[in-house]
């Protein structure tokens, strides 16, 4: 293991991350007050990012825990939110088949949007597996000591920043950072315009049942949009 | 559920769940090829799942009817703009929150 972290590649992924570490400080923070919201103390506020590790199934946990919802709906709405991990881990997985099986699953812990961005970029770019792999193990190992700290400084100082900043707001805009870039893809327009639509159309449904179902739907009509393209090219 | 216990059933059992996702198709199913329908159907997880997951974080309700003309929104769009053209965490939070910060001034 020390030898990965030494490896230049290890090296240049870590500190490749910082500047999108920086972005994600403030939602960080958010998911630290999110947790003490729920009454978590500090343990559990520790164990929700550092075994959750991802910030958007954290803050909808949170939200949910403490608008006391059943424990079922909590843990399907957070797994049909990590769907998208199961792409992620499809598309990593013939750049990671050469490391050993140990690194494999390391690296697959620490798969979130943000590494998984920058990894697809590298890994594309390089022919070198094994040293792409180091990379995206830089990657992952600063965005998960940057997230630990972020999460605990909200947890514990959450309170002292001021309402008027509007943090909360750095939420939804790091992920528009993740979605935005995937407008250039029609059917994707179409998979987040019927999501859109039906997520505030159906906002009265209760415990956020809104976010699966307006999720499945655009989910289906993104895949009927890809058929329909493909179909249409073929003529 | 007692609250403690209940909050770290959920930790145990999100964080499971997501790392049984992450490892799927690098471990579990290694050897399989993922069904074609499926892997189609996945591509569009994140753009259906993340804009459902923020559309509510930016747009407000008055009472039934929902408020698309705050500074909210057009902060979302201006920092929407700037991450299609730029891919940057960074360049589209500043734009986004200095724009938050800017139309919410100007508002008093």
């Amino acid at each position: 293991m020390r030898d990965h972290i030494a490896s230049k590649d290890f090296r240049e992924g870590f500190v490749e991350m910082l500047p999108a570490c920086i972005g994600l400080l403030p939602f960080g923070l958010v998911c630290g007050v999110g947790a003490a919201a729920a009454g978590a103390n500090w343990l559990a506020a520790l164990g929700m990012s550092a075994i959750i590790f991802s910030g958007a199934a954290q803050i909808l946990a949170a939200q949910l825990v403490a608008a006391d919802a059943p424990f079922a709906v909590i843990v399907l709405t957070c797994f049909v939110l990590g769907l998208r991990f199961l792409m992620y881990s499809a598309a990593m997985a013939p750049y990671l088949r050469p490391l050993p099986e140990r690194m494999q699953k390391v690296l697959a812990f620490l798969l979130t949007d943000q590494a998984f961005a920058a990894a697809v970029r590298r890994f594309n770019a390089s022919d070198d597996h094994h040293g792409a792999g180091m990379h995206f193990f830089g990657c992952g190992a600063a965005l998960y000591l940057v997230w630990q700290v972020s999460c605990m400084v909200g947890f514990l100082a959450g309170n002292l920043i001021p309402s008027a900043w509007s943090l909360e707001f750095a939420v939804p805009l790091c992920f528009i950072a993740l979605l935005a870039p995937l407008f250039r893809d029609a059917p994707s327009v179409a998979a987040a315009v019927t999501a859109g639509i039906a997520v505030l159309a159906m906002s009265h449904l209760p415990m956020r049942l809104n976010l699966i179902v307006a999720g499945v739907l655009g989910i289906v009509v993104g895949t009927l949009a890809d058929l329909a393209r493909e179909r249409w090219k073929a003529r | 559920m007692e609250g403690a216990l209940k909050l770290w059933a959920v930790i145990l059992a999100v964080g499971a769940l997501n790392y049984l996702s992450r490892l799927s198709f690098i471990a579990l199913f290694a050897r399989r090829s993922m069904p074609p329908l499926l892997a189609r159907a996945l591509k569009y997880v994140p753009a259906a799942m993340l804009t459902a997951l923020i559309l509510p974080m930016i747009v407000d309700f008055k009472g039934a009817a929902a408020d698309f003309a705050t500074p909210r929104v057009a902060a979302a769009l201006i920092a929407a703009a700037v991450a299609f053209a730029t891919r940057s965490t960074l360049k589209t939070l500043g734009a986004g929150m200095a724009a938050l910060w800017l139309l919410q001034w100007v508002r008093g």
